[in-house]
């Protein structure tokens, strides 16, 4: 099928303005929220902008009969290159699959389309007494579909969970274009757990076109408390013997004076200028036990080295305080012309230890490195200043960015605690898993597309999959016919 | 794979395989292997693959009933070997444990650093079991599942192993493997260890139950709980005896707990009993040991859910329409919080397994989901206890021939007698 036919009949799905195809059109969807460099980029042949399942679906068939690899995209805010194409594949925006199809109170559950907007959600939930848990930084854009792709984290999953532990079943496209649902309103569905394997699988197995979502009830009372510490170490052990006084906070996120100082200025988050690090910590619950473990947590922070504590329970106060935090991004303009956002996990106990290897790689490669985690569990933002119009300043960029996610692996950690995988990160994969472990991540993989049809080229290491799917099925035969094949 | 230096031949382990006192659903394998590493395991089951051999991975024993009665049978793996402690950090919240490790251990080597595992299950069930079996109890309310605490896993395939996850709580490094095997009842692989994140003990506990007019009236008193600012742990509605009640698990601070038990009994007006700390505890693990898998000869255990708010119908369906097939019911409990029925069902019927298939059809119409989760073997003939047959199941197929396509592990026993 040549170019032309083609985007005539993804017209004929979906009507003539649900299609872009041309150039300037087409360059838009070559990124997402990565950064060039870090992540692949690639041209897709064409945008669709279905508004239904049926279309969606039908989009999938024409993919699947003219061969064709398809990426599904929500709002592009991910960090990791999964929403980009292949160059030439067809991109799926669900953007305008974006309505709240039902909100039940008594069950706690909402459903939704992929393209709804996870603040909108938890906005239109809220007057009901029920919100969302799971809030990525990028939740003011960011899409449901995207969550679910990404098993997206949050500041609040320390104590609520990410979003696999949200979500109770899924509407699908699969590769060949069926629509099926996996999970649902009743727990116990028999059989393997597909919803779970979909959940962070980011694209590769399915298209989400519709997801039913676990609502969470709004805390009675919360808490917000800044304590402002001289150094990371002072706050790292503050946050470690929170957490060994038996207190899980509903969100516990560090910020270092680099963060600090880009913050400040611009935002007047009340936050001490001269401080090291300062700690945020969300209590909530009822109110006479919010009371209760703030007091418990000041007093450990005190006991730490805090020199100053400061507790907000109104509205607007909590979100002066969360302003500081949220807006750390934004900040980092004031700073430097490019950042790089990195994202990595280690053992709780071991941030002291990472802090000071970023700061020696910092220092190593002549590129600053503001640090914001979400520091209860372990999940550290390692922010990299550079100038991409300075020659050089990419690649060593890219290189302390490697030399951050080696560390964190050699003391235990994980390659990614909530962006994902991506094209970003895929040749590091080998670092944590062996081919076998690889093998059987492929194999789930096949067993949901086999053609590789579904966001080629993510997760796993660049030119693995095909190869591996073959050796796979040799195995397969030689089993079939008993030969003993390993 | 490549053969483990100075490990046992497979082959010999097998033919060598001593018998064992164990059946599963009334087939006696003809040996039990009891390997030592992920690699014997591995090994073993390729050799199974090999020789078209079916094997029954075995843990505690407790969930033996569970799933259609095997296909084949000729050996058992027993993972009694690949137990202890691996790595536990306590100021991390991290645990790693060998598959075959008691659940009952690790809560007690949990609790000396205040840390436990909220799970229901009994102490000689295995870490790899519940994995495999998923079977949840009412504490799922609080806590989730183990589903939502597995932060990693090691899994030994027909001539494989792989791990998946790691030993961080927060992780999207590929694809979410643990979650695939929870549940897999061991029909992918052979859970050689697991990695938890786990939670500080509450500091204390109170059971609160209140007696009630009737089923109707006990399932009006849960929902008024739940309505509440209260968020109890677990929230049920049982007969005892003859008569309803409902249990309100709550977990916290003694100070809050105090205030929230005042509340639950303005609440309601029945009769209130309340149980603190080691008094309530007992009660709940009491409580689930009566849903034990392990029956008598002429019992069986069925489960069926639904969305939360049909929860009052689905019982009142079941209670109204079992005994019609014969069935008395010793046992009722309703989670109307999390939209489940256990109901223990006795029988003399001449044909128990006509009733016994009748009564999961009647089950399936009132709820989402019903389930045969244990049964004498001379009951379930002729249908899938796992109920209707989901529309995935081919794709559940596809993902079974992954990961074991010589049928070795537990042929016949899942879903659609994967």
């Amino acid at each position: 099928m040549d170019r032309a036919a083609l985007i005539d009949k993804l017209r004929d799905i979906c009507g003539e303005g649900g299609v872009f195809h041309t150039p300037s059109d087409l360059m838009v969807y070559e990124y997402d929220g990565g950064v060039d460099g870090a992540v692949e980029t690639g041209r897709p042949v064409a945008v669709t902008l279905p508004t239904t399942t049926e279309q969606v679906a039908a989009i999938v068939k024409l993919a699947h009969a003219a061969g064709i690899p398809v990426t599904a995209r929500g709002a592009g805010t991910g960090l990791s290159g999964g929403a980009i194409t292949e160059e030439g594949g067809i991109i799926v925006a669900l953007t305008r699959m974006d309505r709240i199809v039902e909100v039940d109170r008594e069950d706690r559950t909402a459903l939704v389309e992929p393209g709804v907007i996870n603040l909108e959600l938890s906005e239109a939930t809220g007057p009901q007494g029920m919100f969302f848990a799971p809030d990525p930084s990028s939740q003011k854009a960011c899409t449901i579909g995207g969550n679910v792709a990404e098993n997206s984290g949050g500041p609040h999953c320390l104590k609520y969970g990410v979003t696999t532990n949200h979500i109770l079943g899924l509407e699908v496209v699969l590769p060949d274009g069926r629509v099926v649902w996996t999970g649902g309103r009743a727990s116990g569905a028999p059989g393997y757990d597909l919803t779970g394997a979909l959940v962070g699988s980011e694209g590769m197995l399915g298209i989400v076109t519709k997801a039913l979502v676990k609502l969470t009830p709004n805390p009675e009372a919360i808490l917000v408390q800044l304590a402002a510490f001289p150094d990371i170490d002072s706050a790292s052990q503050a946050t470690s013997k929170i957490i060994a006084a038996g207190i899980i906070p509903a969100a516990l996120e560090m910020m270092d004076n680099l963060c600090i100082q880009a913050v400040e200025p611009q935002y007047h988050a009340g936050y001490p200028m001269d401080a090291g690090a300062v700690l945020l910590v969300e209590t909530d619950g009822s109110a006479e036990e919010v009371r209760a473990v703030g007091e418990e947590i000041a007093a450990i922070c005190r006991e730490c080295g805090a020199t100053e504590v400061r507790i907000a329970t109104e509205q607007g106060e909590r979100d002066r305080l969360w302003k500081g935090r949220k807006m750390v991004l934004a900040a980092m303009g004031r700073l430097s012309p490019n950042y790089y956002l990195h994202d990595t996990v280690v053992p709780r106990s071991q941030l002291p230890a990472t802090v000071a290897r970023v700061a020696e790689i910092s220092a190593d490669s002549g590129l600053p490195i503001a640090n914001v985690f979400h520091a209860g569990d372990g999940n550290l933002h390692p922010l990299m200043l550079f100038d991409r119009r300075k020659p050089g300043d990419t690649e060593r960029m890219l290189e302390a960015g490697k030399e951050i996610i080696k560390f964190c692996v050699s003391v235990g950690g994980a390659l990614s605690g909530e962006h994902g995988i991506g094209t970003e990160k895929r040749d590091y994969m080998t670092l944590v898993y062996t081919a076998e472990d690889l093998a059987a991540m492929a194999g789930l993989k096949n067993a949901f597309d086999p053609g590789g049809r579904f966001n080629p080229g993510k997760l796993f290491p660049k030119g693995y999959v095909c190869g591996e799917v073959r050796a796979l099925r040799a195995q397969a035969i030689a089993q079939k016919h008993g030969i003993y094949a390993w | 794979m490549t053969p483990v230096p100075g490990s046992p031949d497979p082959a010999k382990m097998l033919a060598e395989a001593p018998f064992v006192e164990v059946s599963v659903d009334g087939l006696v394998p003809g040996g039990m292997i009891e390997p030592e590493s992920a690699a014997e395991a591995a090994a073993v089951l390729a050799e199974g693959a090999r020789h078209r051999f079916a094997c029954a991975p075995i843990g505690g024993g407790t969930k033996l009933a569970l799933g259609n009665p095997p296909e084949r049978l000729d050996v058992a793996l027993s993972t009694r070997r690949l137990g202890g402690i691996i790595d536990y950090v306590p100021t991390d919240l991290v645990l790693s444990v060998g598959g075959g490790t008691k659940i009952g251990d690790v809560r007690a080597v949990l609790a000396e650093h205040g840390q436990g595992l909220p799970i229901d299950a009994p102490d000689d069930a295995t870490i790899g079991g519940l994995i495999a079996t998923a079977l949840a109890g009412p504490r799922r309310l609080g806590y989730g599942t183990l589903r939502d605490l597995l932060i990693g896993i090691t899994v030994a395939h027909p001539g494989r192993i792989t791990h998946a996850g790691g030993m961080v709580v927060k992780n999207v490094s590929g694809f979410d493997l643990p979650r695939v095997y929870h549940g897999s009842l061991g029909t992918l692989g052979v859970v050689v260890s697991a990695n938890f994140k786990v939670l500080p003990l509450p500091r204390h506990e109170t059971t609160l139950l209140v007696a009630c007019d009737g089923l109707t009236e006990a399932l009006a008193a849960a929902r008024r709980v739940r309505g509440s600012r209260l968020r109890p742990t677990a929230l049920e509605v049982t007969n005892s005896g003859g008569a309803w009640g409902m249990a309100v698990r709550l977990e916290g601070r003694p100070d809050t707990l105090e205030a929230a038990a005042e509340e639950i009994q303005r609440l309601d007006e029945g009769d209130v009993w309340t149980l603190e700390g080691g008094e309530s505890a007992a009660w709940w693990r009491d409580y689930f040991a009566a849903q034990d898998l392990r029956l008598g000869q002429d019992e069986a255990l069925l489960r069926a859910s639904v969305r939360l708010r049909d929860s009052a119908e689905l019982a009142e369906g079941a209670l109204a329409a079992l005994p019609g097939l014969g069935f008395n019911l010793p046992l009722v409990a309703v989670s109307p919080a999390l939209g489940t029925l256990v109901v223990k069902v006795r029988t003399e019927a001449a044909d128990p397994a006509t009733a016994l298939a009748r009564g999961l059809d009647l089950l399936g119409a009132l709820a989402d989901y019903a389930s045969v989760l244990s049964a004498p073997v001379a009951w379930k003939r002729g249908f899938d206890v796992w109920g209707k047959t989901p529309d995935t199941l081919d794709l559940m197929r596809s993902l079974k021939h992954e990961f074991d396509p010589a049928r070795v592990l537990n042929p016949g026993r899942f879903v659609g007698f994967i």
